[in-house]
């Protein structure tokens, strides 16, 4: 029955051919619109980590002035100080901790043919490779003897492996970093996580470091700071050493916990840590001290850009214009066979019966609407990240859970557009067309 | 006064054409009632589609009032269409979104009447077939024969000379269809002249006068005549 | 035109279809409305000047890695080189530039110790920093040769003098005309004086979103950070050929130091507004489509209407209807639908951008984007009719006997 519902369906598309092709159009554009915009937003707030969003957490402590608060409304810093990133990594008051920052510097070249090598590093704890679980290619990540010992031990990405190695097996080699020479102990594989949770501070899309190494080392051999540096005080003296013990935050802390409920106890352990350092007269705001797990870190940083919300909503309104179009549309065809329908119904034809062949032809446009869509959803996606170039790598292709949201949307917004229209030619009464033809 | 001369319609399809009026001659004079009968496809509504300007003719001499319509443009045709006649139709062609004072108005709106004519004008054409009381209602309210009735108060409403009517019975059981012709013989004697094309004998018979169609030629026949027995006659031809 | 009343109480027997119609309008007015208000606003934040010569700049950027590199050396050998170069008007060594989305930032205040700071960005140049950022001043003197001083790392000292924007000076001294600002002193680092030298007319600041973005302070400085930047200022149609020469110049010297950016101003601008331009092409796309798919929805549907009304319109002809008639007919309709969904769409745009300025911190659309949709959206409904309108129009009237 339902093939005969089908060949009648497709009978009276092919029949007014126009009508049919806006339909379809009509979805497949409304489509193509929401599903390009719904990708990029779900990508942008896709969970980055999900074997452990829930476990790992930012911390935030607020040292900011005693006239003004970081931000409004009352909001302690995004990043920490050199000084927190330091002793509540060493305080080991958690499962797991690490605090961390960025620098930069020029890998010398090691043979004749081979460029100087300006490479970002990221600065951390052992703790960091077990807590954000980047994949080793080969070697791991060093120890916590390392980091207290500031041994000159580096990790390097695939990519600087491939530059500096030809992506050969580097660990137990040199490499000479700003003028010191460090031990190869890891070679990570391709990581990419997107948004780049951890350090959000110069943007959530940005590229991972080139490469990995002690935070010890910052103060050791007086490391670069690059990123965002953000103080509110004057630094007291022209010394490096100055430079680190003052209040600007650069650095990122995160804590792992076993449990999540871990995080009252260590709410509780960062009080004191406050309370004993304003004993020092550092901390002259209110306690204000935050811990967000990476989803509502994601939320709290606003990582979906605004940009990309406002065109989304843009593209679902587009949509239902769209859908008003198709509504109005199927009307229009179905009232147009309102005679028919009587008949139908004079000759014996259930209400359900009608609904069902109806909807089967709703059906047929939504998914030859859908199909449209998702191609269009693909070119916009290729649009998108030719507009923004590199910012959006990584935020542009459809995965299978889009597909299928791309075909659930295109079928349900059919479904609904031809609801009306179906109810309507469905309670036309058999023969009271008839009479007035 | 109409007055069809020799005229001439062909309708040419892909595959054949039709001869739907050949040397048409026909003279309607002032206040006549004039029957139309003749077999099925035998060029009946042509010849009332050419009459009432809505098909142009091949060949021929067409002159309604003393004056040829050849060579008219759009829009005089559609000004005498609106001033000189009315119209009926089998399936009376009420608008359906318009309630029947709507309905009436339409062809007052295009003559540009101001609007207390136009009421006059509708609530006394409504008034004659006896529908006044329902100026509100819309068509899918009535029935057939009433709605047959506004169709006659809506052609009435212009004061035309002529009224013209293809099987303005064809869908009304006999008792409606008496009330029409009823309708239709009270407005000719008050001047208006008609023709109307009916395949029912007994209906032809109230006419003045009675023309029969066969192959897009007409022949005049005495009132009277058995009209049956014409159709069974050029069905054996 | 007489027929308003009959059409439009026609329509209101046809609720549903007129309605779907004028909803349609009326979100297409309301996403129009909004998105070009959107486009505007990010036009006139890219048409802000950045102050520069943008045509015929580019900078590069230099890292230093060896211990041999002598970055003091280095500076003013490679900036006499350069400014010596055929085609080059100027250079100077610069911590960041225009655009470029990465600098420093300080508070000034007119009294020591005082809370609230005026926010400045810093640009480190020498004496001939005014003349290769290609700013003029209006009030004041360019610093001298002898005053540009070397700052290190973690130096905390600033030098006697600097120079402001206009717009800088004017939140420090709203009172005072610019060759009133010269001489007057400005503390930085709570408590530091400096006396501004001269007032330039206008540059921007690195960060082309910051609400301060006229906000400059230039700095007699040079900087031994080990890593910095040169901005060269060249000839008119000179700036490719030298922007290879100089980095082949800068390489050749093979000093331990790596080159790295050289990028024009103008790619710097485009780089700086690479997001608005997206975001406003995206708009454009939706707006275009969208008013497509709600012109071809009215084809679509006055077509169809059109074909179901066949009898009625043969049968209107036979009543006395021109072809002119008709096709007012079609066309006054679509206006009433049009009308009425633009009535609404004035609401529901308001509605809109009252949401977009809470949610997204937006400015409020002008009023006269109102008005401009509705004549541009009652224009494509009118051009939308006339194609079926006309076709209507051409209708034979004996459809009127000859359609059952
Ligand atoms: N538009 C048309 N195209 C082709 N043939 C037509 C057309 N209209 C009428 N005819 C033919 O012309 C002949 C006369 O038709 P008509 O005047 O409608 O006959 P009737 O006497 O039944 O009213 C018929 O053979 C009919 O098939
Ligand atoms: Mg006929």
């Amino acid at each position: 029955m339902i093939a005969y519902y089908g060949r009648l369906a497709l009978l009276s598309l092919k029949k007014n051919v126009l009508l049919t092709g806006l339909m379809i159009a009509a979805i497949g554009l409304g489509i193509g619109a929401a599903m390009t915009t719904i990708t990029v937003n779900y990508l942008m707030s896709a969970d980055p980590i999900p074997s452990k969003s829930d476990r790992l957490f930012a911390v935030q402590v607020d040292n900011w002035s005693p006239n003004e608060a970081y931000d409004e409304p009352n909001l302690p810093p995004d990043q920490v100080t050199w000084l927190e990133a330091t002793q509540l990594t060493e305080a080991k008051m958690a499962y797991r901790q690490a605090g961390m920052g960025t620098s930069y510097g020029v890998i010398e070249p090691k043979g004749k043919d081979q460029k100087p090598y300006l490479a970002s590093v990221r600065i951390t704890y052992a703790d960091f490779f077990p807590m954000f679980e980047p994949p080793f290619l080969y070697g791991s990540g060093w120890s916590t003897q390392a980091d207290e010992a500031r041994e000159l031990v580096i990790v390097l990405s695939k990519e600087a492996n491939n530059e500096i190695f030809g992506g050969a097996n580097s660990v137990g080699e040199t490499v000479t970093f700003s003028g010191n020479v460090f031990r190869v102990v890891g070679v990570l594989d391709e990581w990419e996580p997107k948004p780049k949770f951890f350090d959000l501070a110069t943007g959530a899309f940005n590229d991972m470091e080139d490469v990995y190494m002690p935070y010890t080392l910052k103060q050791a051999l007086e490391l670069d700071t690059s990123g965002n540096n953000n103080c509110w005080k004057p630094i007291a003296e022209e010394t490096f050493q100055a430079f680190l013990n003052s209040e600007c935050v650069n650095s990122q802390f995160w804590v792992e916990f076993e449990d999540p409920d871990d995080k009252h106890a260590y709410l509780d352990f960062l009080h004191n840590y406050v309370a004993e350092q304003k004993q020092l007269g550092r901390f002259p705001r209110e306690q204000n001290n935050r811990l967000h797990n990476v989803m509502e870190w994601l939320e709290y940083q606003e990582v979906v850009a605004d940009d990309a919300q406002m065109m989304m909503y843009m593209a679902l309104m587009f949509l239902i214009v769209c859908l008003l179009n198709t509504i109005a549309l199927l009307l229009a065809k179905f009232t147009g066979r309102f005679g028919e329908i009587a008949l139908r119904r004079a000759v014996g034809a259930s209400r359900r019966t009608l609904m069902l062949q109806y909807s089967v032809e709703a059906a047929i446009v939504g998914v030859l609407g859908g199909l449209v869509g998702l191609i269009l959803a693909w070119l916009g996606l290729q649009g998108i990240s030719a507009l923004y170039g590199d910012s959006t790598e990584g935020l542009t292709s459809l995965d299978g859970t889009m597909i299928a949201v791309g075909f659930a949307l295109a079928i349900v917004s059919s479904i609904l557009a031809a609801l009306y229209p179906t109810w309507r030619a469905c309670s036309i009464a058999p023969a009271g067309q008839l009479k007035t033809q | 006064m109409l007055k069809m001369t020799s005229v001439r319609k062909t309708f040419r399809t892909d595959t054949i054409e039709t001869h739907a009026l050949r040397d048409f001659d026909l003279q309607v004079e002032e206040g006549d009632f004039v029957a139309v009968t003749g077999p099925s496809g035998s060029g009946k509504t042509t010849f009332l589609n050419v009459a009432g300007l809505l098909e142009t003719f091949d060949d021929g001499d067409y002159q309604l009032d003393g004056k040829s319509v050849q060579g008219m443009n759009d829009r005089q045709l559609a000004q005498l269409r609106n001033e000189k006649i009315g119209f009926i139709f089998q399936s009376f062609n009420l608008l359906p979104d318009l309630n029947l004072f709507d309905n009436v108005d339409v062809p007052l709106r295009y003559r540009g009447f101001n609007s207390a004519e136009r009421k006059q004008r509708i609530e006394q054409a409504l008034e004659t077939v006896g529908l006044a009381n329902r100026m509100g209602h819309y068509p899918a309210q009535l029935s057939g024969g009433q709605q047959q009735r506004v169709a006659i108060a809506r052609a009435l409403a212009g004061s035309p000379r002529f009224l013209l009517a293809d099987e303005p019975t064809g869908n009304l059981d006999s008792n409606m269809a008496s009330g029409v012709l009823d309708l239709l013989s009270e407005i000719n004697a008050q001047g208006t002249t008609i023709i109307m094309v009916t395949h029912d004998p007994s209906l032809a018979q109230r006419a003045q006068r009675n023309i029969f169609v066969r192959d897009g030629q007409v022949t005049e026949v005495q009132t009277g005549t058995n009209i049956q027995e014409l159709l069974q006659q050029t069905a054996q031809v | 035109m007489n027929q308003i009343g009959p059409i439009f109480r026609a329509l209101l027997r046809n609720k549903v279809g007129a309605l779907l119609l004028a909803l349609q309008i009326a979100l297409t007015m309301t996403i129009i409305v909004n998105a070009i208000h959107m486009i505007e606003n990010r036009s006139s934040m890219m048409a802000r000047e950045s102050g520069m010569d943008e045509a015929n700049q580019f900078h590069l950027m230099y890292v230093g890695y060896k211990d041999s590199f002598n970055e003091r050396v280095a500076v003013e050998t490679d900036l006499l080189e350069i400014r010596k170069l055929n085609g080059v008007v100027d250079a100077t060594q610069i911590n960041s530039t225009p655009l470029s989305g990465g600098g420093w930032s300080m508070g000034l205040t007119t009294t020591p110790n005082s809370q609230d700071g005026t926010p400045v960005s810093l640009y480190f140049v020498d004496d001939h920093g005014l003349n290769t950022l290609g700013v003029e001043l209006v009030a004041g003197e360019n610093f001298s040769q002898t005053e540009v001083t070397y700052r290190l790392s973690n130096d905390k000292q600033w030098p006697q003098n600097i120079l402001l924007t206009e717009a800088a000076a004017k939140n420090l001294f709203p009172d005072l005309t610019p060759a009133e600002m010269i001489g007057q002193t400005v503390f930085i680092r709570d408590d530091e004086p400096m006396t501004i030298k001269g007032i330039i007319d206008h540059l921007q600041a690195p960060w082309v979103q910051w609400s301060n973005v006229n906000n400059v302070m230039l700095v007699p400085q040079r900087g031994l950070w080990n890593a910095n930047r040169y901005l060269v200022r060249t000839a008119p149609g000179e700036r490719d050929r030298l922007m290879r020469e100089v980095e082949e110049l800068l390489l050749a010297k093979r000093d331990g130091r790596l080159i790295r950016n050289v990028t024009a101003m103008d790619e710097q601008r485009d780089d700086a507004y690479q997001d608005f331009f997206a975001l406003q092409t995206v708009l454009w796309v939706i707006v275009t489509v969208l008013t497509l798919v709600t012109a071809l929805g009215i084809v679509g549907m006055v077509s169809f209407t059109v074909n179901q009304r066949r009898k009625q319109i043969g049968t209107r002809r036979a009543l006395g209807a021109t072809k002119g008639d008709i096709m007012r007919q079609f066309m006054l309709e679509n206006l009433l639908i049009t009308g009425s969904g633009l009535i609404i769409g004035v609401a529901s745009s308001i509605a809109l951008n009252i949401w977009l300025v809470d949610t997204f911190s937006l400015p409020r659309i002008g009023w006269h984007y109102l008005p401009i949709a509705m004549v541009v959206l009652v224009i494509v409904g009118q051009l939308a009719v006339l194609g079926p309108a006309r076709k209507a129009a051409n209708l034979s009237p004996a459809l009127a006997t000859r359609t059952t």
